[in-house]
């Protein structure tokens, strides 16, 4: 292979990574930045929720990351023998903890939206503290 | 065994005895009753091992959180 064709190649391998990669990103980032309007927020079933009104690509967006959350539930109640909405309230547990930021919303059960204030979240009895 | 029986069974000085027991409690109000409860007393074991559950998950899911970030955007 010649120095000219290696450095094609590699272009060529580079634009294909960019390409496959920029669709997932950009729709995550409609995401995060509709979690930092407060117009999506995490809930502490373990899934994201809509606040308001978004747009339907968010909407789907969330949709399919969703499914995928319960995929990922499914596997790992399957392994540990709970249920997948135990699995999926102990996930709950920690986004609330951790992920969710000052000013973005939040819920706990069929509760109205919250606002997180600079304090941790109350979080439900059920959620201990993992070590 | 059968020994054993009769002997329990027939004896009548402990028959006596506890005629002369019972009477005694019917007269005096002294005596203490103990009545078994009506539920049936329950021990819970499960709370520690459901608590073990909960932690074991949370570490789960932590590692989940962690392992797919576009799952859990920020």
């Amino acid at each position: 292979m010649t120095r000219k064709s290696f450095f094609f190649a590699a272009t060529l391998g580079a634009l294909a990574a960019g390409f496959a990669l920029s669709a997932p990103a950009s729709a995550q980032g409609n995401v995060a930045s509709a979690l930092a309007a407060g117009q999506v927020g995490e809930q502490a079933d373990g899934y994201l929720g809509v606040v308001g009104s978004v747009s339907d690509a968010i909407r789907a967006e969330i949709e399919s990351i969703n499914i995928k959350r319960r995929a990922a539930y499914t596997d790992l109640a399957a392994k540990r023998g709970v249920t997948v909405a135990d699995m999926a309230a102990a996930t709950g547990c920690q986004t609330l903890a951790s992920r969710v930021k000052t000013g973005q919303k939040y819920r706990i059960g069929t509760g109205a939206w919250q606002t997180k204030g600079s304090a941790p979240i109350a979080l439900p009895s059920y959620c201990a503290t993992a070590g | 065994m059968s020994e054993f029986c009769d002997e329990q069974g027939s004896n009548p000085m402990v028959l006596h005895k506890w005629v002369a027991l019972s009477v005694l409690c019917l007269l005096s109000t002294a005596c203490i009753t103990v009545k078994a409860p009506e539920k049936p007393i329950e021990i819970n074991l499960n709370v520690k091992v459901q608590q073990e559950v909960v932690v074991r998950l949370q570490k789960d899911a932590q590692e989940l959180i962690e392992n797919n970030p576009e799952l859990f955007p920020e």
